[in-house]
């Protein structure tokens, strides 16, 4: 995978992790060279999380730190370097963001998730259409795609996705829970 | 919230759990049940990797934007200055009297162990294992090779650097919160992948990350790392 660095040129993906590896021997230049190449990418993602300039900086403090206290845990074949960063970055801000807005457990309960195994013609077009995301996300209902969309890239919860969309909270639960299982289907595991 | 107990797993309710964690739309306390569980539950946690992995190019929708200037400048001092406090100047071995009386028992030691031995140690050594193959995978840093005891009818695998243009050895290093990489040694080639660990350096390996990295043949010569590192791994109490 290759990610698009700030003047436009591409940052391989392999260069992340060779300077990962690097981190984890505690090496300060391969940190610098990791936090140039991608402190674009990380910033925008808590900025969109977070709203406020201030608190996405601060967030991009400790997710950095973790990245250097983390950098032995990352394992090349469980995902792609980028992915990992972008996972630290990502869980970091919806931690902030949910003690700053709490919202009400929901684990235990009972998972509406029946009927959604696509008919076989469905699974032949999906298997044609490709695994990437973006092709997936086009094969679900608009409100739900940019449902599953704002709350990735948002960090929204399910009470404030089901605010958004103005529909009752359990449909919303219900929407996102059939979207990842259909999502999974057109990814393949 | 399930157990990680693989009767009752279903994986299509941990599918979406494992999803909705990677969305974000768990409370933080169900987000600390789904970590408990990453860490004990490996079926469950590649779940989680894949989904990180299959959304992770959303981010790519983004327009890239720089920080400024002052975030690496606070990350620096946070990460680089508590080791540089803690830093000690550090002794020489040499010039350490515990180390030399040390020495000099073990001298003794082995003076005495050469007499009890006696002729034994003229004997003709048993047939040394052989090298009977190598092991590589497609694009991978690391291959391993096959030595066969054949008296005791011992297989050995010994991890070593994948063919290269150049000979290569791997190296291992301990490498301790705030401090910089010491070398282990450089993993045997021929052995059974066993490396002496100095008695000074065996309690620093408590808690300290293991690392190997890929170094020109008889490993790094400047003493520092010099290549990829391609597996690393925090050393657990013992």
């Amino acid at each position: 995978m290759r990610l698009r660095g700030r003047k436009g040129h591409s940052v391989r993906d392999d260069e992340i992790s060779y300077l990962i590896g690097r981190i984890s021997l505690k090496d300060r230049q391969a940190f610098r060279r990791l936090y140039d190449l991608t402190c674009a990418k990380l910033f925008p993602i808590c900025l969109r999380m977070l709203g406020r300039r201030e608190d996405a900086e601060e967030a991009l403090q400790e997710i950095y730190v973790k990245i250097w206290q983390r950098a032995d845990r990352f394992a090349p074949g469980e995902t792609s370097a980028f992915a990992w960063l972008a996972a630290i970055a990502r869980h970091h801000a919806i931690d902030v963001i949910r003690a700053r807005r709490p919202v009400a457990s929901d684990i235990e309960e009972a998972y509406d998730i029946a009927d959604t195994d696509p008919s076989p013609e469905e699974n032949s077009i999906q298997r044609s259409e490709g695994r990437r995301i973006e092709g997936c996300l086009r094969r679900l209902e608009t409100d739900k795609a940019s449902a599953v969309r704002a709350a990735y890239v948002e960090g929204l919860s399910y009470e404030e996705l089901a605010t958004r969309h103005g529909v009752p909270l359990n449909t919303m639960k219900t929407w996102l829970r059939r979207s990842l299982l259909k999502l999974r289907e057109c990814l393949g595991s | 919230m399930t157990t990680p107990d693989q009767n009752s797993r279903d994986p299509r309710r941990d599918e979406v759990i494992a999803g909705e964690y990677v969305l974000g739309v768990l409370s933080a306390e169900d987000r600390r049940k789904v970590e408990a569980r990453l860490r004990n539950d490996r079926v469950f946690a590649a779940m989680v990797n894949r989904w990180e992995e299959n959304l992770s190019t959303i981010n790519h929708e983004l327009e890239t934007m720089p920080p400024s200037p002052r975030v690496y400048s606070v990350i620096e001092q946070r990460i680089f200055e508590p080791a540089t406090r803690q830093a000690r100047p550090q002794r020489s071995i040499w010039a350490s009297l515990p180390f030399w009386r040390g020495a000099a028992l073990a001298m003794t030691a082995l003076s005495v162990g050469l007499v009890a031995l006696g002729p034994e140690i003229f004997r003709s050594a048993p047939p040394a294992p052989e090298q009977i193959a190598e092991l590589a995978g497609t694009g991978s840093p690391m291959g391993l090779v096959a030595h066969f005891d054949a008296a005791k009818g011992m297989l050995m695998m010994t991890p070593v650097a994948a063919k290269q243009e150049s000979a290569k050895s791997l190296e291992l290093w301990l490498v301790e919160d705030g401090k910089a990489p010491v070398s282990l040694g450089v993993l045997p080639q021929s052995g059974d992948g066993m490396i002496r660990i100095p008695d000074a350096m065996r309690p620093r390996l408590r808690g300290a990350v293991l690392a190997v990295s890929v170094e020109p043949l008889g490993g790094s010569p400047t003493g520092v790392a010099t290549g990829p590192v391609i597996a690393s791994g925090r050393a657990r109490s013992f």
